[in-house]
């Protein structure tokens, strides 16, 4: 039984070698399909890949503090800058806290024989790189002995690096901040790109936050305090426990902060929902697709009965079965749809890694996206290819061997 | 009633008794076949002739089990068959019954080897096997040398041989013959017709020939005419 069935498919696959240019027709709109889905699939899991590790290189054991006037101004309610007394309470108080560096910022220029470039200045602690799980390519972090003594040393990020030093090595080098003070590089970062908004990430310079507010002051407050949390599972309670002290320091008794607790994590998933809807979307516009590849192959096996009608008669004739006939047009549309979506998984193979190249994405091979594609494709062979093959085998012989 | 009785004391290949085959189109209905009594005999060659319309077809494609009676009984073999399934009838004429086309009806995109061989692959023989007897039909119609040739790369009259290997390859009872050399010239045709009743003399079987030729009709046993579905004449040949 195993070997006649065998024997069907081979008979079945015959089609291909006797209507080469009907069969390839037939299937190419079912490999597009296929192709199409698997490419899809892959689009949607590469960009979402992307994404996510873009945002994680920001780091995500991370909780970020900032001020934030939301209606306080239009109230006039004061707004409170974020202080050292903040960092100290939190470090202090805070439970489920490992650490509190405030970040002081200011656009700035940065000069070096000659050369300018304008960049953000951040003030921070040594511990700054480690949060944002950030290495060090060259020399190292500035130590809270810097810190304490205000150290004019600073760290390059590789942008600054590259626009000031060339090729040339930046390490024990003396670049001018702001144009009022010379500053040593002690360490440079490792490169990490653009963010997901465009941003180079790479455009900085870091110094002590003691020698940023000795030129720049600290009236104005931090422009963020990042808190470290003592475990990622201890994020939400630690975004509490600070909104609360903070809270208290501020004296804000109404609930209407004058900062913001955030995480990247947050954002990571809104992310994450976000491009899953998307890949969603894509994989029915490719299902879609696949369904008129299937309707595809019936149109054509419905033409390919109607004109190999004397043909059925005469198998008919000398004593084919229905079912017989039947499972010759079901099994010769499989052969197509198997083909066609072989052919389809290479094409959407090639397309898939063609984008990852071109978009600098991951390049994502997606098992289950291949299987269901094909899958899928089989189960719209069949529903599709069963509606002619039925039409064949309910044919009248006589009528059948009386067509022209 | 006219009858037309088998010769030979044995029990008939085919036995029709009373058999009518009526068509209905809406009010109308039309008689194509009236009270037709036949028997043939193992063995026997049968011609069947008669102008157009007198109901040939339909008595042909009654006995090859692919239409069915209105009323009346069909025994082939000794067994009823006049009221037989769709896939009971194709089971029937896949063991017992071997059709010849007066246009072939060959599969024009096979080679001849597997034009013989299809029958044998609807009757589940394997494919080494099935090659293996296909050859030997086609060694027997005498085309043991062109095997592989497709049915466009042949003349008629090897078409028609190639028909007949078909025909004759799951070893069938009765050969249906529909104007077997109607498409072919006078001389192929004669080479065509002598094959068929020299196969049909060393297997012994039972074959019923349609034509319009009375030289092929003089060929066989007995003669049989239509006229308006009605069986008018019975002639044994003359020995």
């Amino acid at each position: 039984m195993k070997k006649i069935r065998f024997e069907e498919v081979s008979a079945a696959a015959q089609i291909l070698v006797r209507y080469p240019g009907r069969s390839a027709l037939t299937m190419l709109g079912l490999a597009i399909g296929v192709a199409a889905f698997i490419a899809m699939v892959s689009f949607g899991e590469g960009a979402r890949r992307s994404v996510i590790a873009q945002f994680e290189m920001l780091g995500t054991n991370l909780l970020v503090v900032s001020p934030f006037s939301g209606q306080r101004e239009a109230l006039n309610k004061a707004v409170q800058p974020l202080t050292d007394s903040d960092v100290q309470s939190l470090r202090r108080e805070a439970t489920t806290l490992r650490d509190v560096i405030p970040v002081a910022r200011s656009d700035q220029d940065v000069s070096h024989d000659g050369l300018h470039h304008w960049l953000r200045i951040t003030g921070t602690l040594p511990g700054y790189p480690d949060l944002h799980s950030w290495t060090l390519v060259g020399g190292g972090m500035f130590d809270l002995t810097d810190v304490a003594q205000r150290a004019k040393v600073c760290v390059l990020g590789a942008t600054p690096a590259r626009i000031l030093f060339g090729d040339a090595d930046p390490l024990g080098q003396t670049v001018t901040v702001g144009g009022v003070f010379p500053c040593r590089v002690v360490g440079l970062l490792a490169t990490k790109g653009y963010s997901a908004g465009g941003d180079d990430l790479d455009d900085l310079i870091i110094i002590p936050v003691t020698t940023f507010d000795a030129y720049w002051g600290s009236a104005a407050g931090y422009s963020r305090l990042e808190l470290e949390p003592l475990r990622p599972s201890l994020m939400p309670a630690a975004e509490r426990e600070a909104s609360e002290i903070l809270a208290r320091l501020h004296r804000i008794d109404d609930g209407d902060d004058d900062f913001k607790v955030t995480s990247p994590i947050e954002v990571i998933r809104a992310v994450e929902r976000t491009s899953s809807i998307l890949s969603d979307l894509l994989r029915g516009i490719a299902a879609v697709s696949l369904l008129v590849g299937g309707i595809g192959i019936m149109n054509i096996q419905l033409v390919s009965v109607a004109e190999r009608t004397r043909e059925i008669g005469v198998r008919a004739a000398i004593g084919a079965s229905p079912t017989q006939i039947l499972s010759q047009f079901l099994w010769e549309a499989l052969v197509l749809t198997v083909v066609g979506a072989a052919a389809g998984v290479g094409l959407g193979l090639t397309i898939a890694s063609i984008t990852a190249e071109v978009m600098q994405w991951p390049r994502v091979i997606s098992g289950p996206g291949i299987a269901g594609g094909v899958a899928f494709a089989l189960g719209v062979g069949i529903v599709f290819g069963f509606l002619p093959a039925r039409r064949a085998a309910a044919m009248d012989p006589i009528e059948a061997l009386r067509h022209e | 009633m006219i009858s037309t009785e088998a010769p030979a004391s044995e029990p008939p290949i085919v036995d029709l008794r009373g058999l009518h085959k009526t068509y209905t189109f809406g009010e109308s209905a039309v008689e194509v076949l009236c009270d037709v009594n036949l028997r043939i005999g193992a063995g026997e060659v049968v011609s069947l002739t008669g102008p157009s319309g007198s109901g040939k077809s339909t008595l042909l494609n009654i006995l090859g089990c692919l239409d069915r009676p209105t009323a009346g009984a069909y025994r082939l073999g000794g067994r009823d068959v006049s009221g037989l399934s769709r896939p009971a009838q194709a089971w029937v004429r896949l063991h017992f019954i071997g059709f010849i086309f007066q246009s072939f009806n060959l599969i024009a995109r096979a080679s001849a080897l597997e034009n013989v061989g299809l029958p044998l692959y609807y009757a589940g023989v394997l494919r080494n096997r099935r090659e293996e007897l296909a050859r030997d039909l086609l060694d027997q119609v005498g085309l043991g040398d062109r095997f592989d040739h497709l049915p466009s790369q042949l003349s008629g009259g090897q078409c028609q041989r190639v028909a007949i290997a078909r025909a004759l390859a799951c070893g069938p009872r009765l050969l249906l013959a529909d104007e077997p050399t109607g498409a072919l010239d006078s001389r192929s045709g004669a080479e065509v017709l002598e094959l068929l009743l020299r196969l049909q003399r060393r297997q012994g079987l039972t074959v019923v020939i349609v034509t319009h030729d009375l030289a092929v009709a003089r060929r066989a046993d007995r003669q049989v005419h239509l006229l308006d579905g009605h069986v008018v004449e019975g002639q044994e040949r003359a020995a």
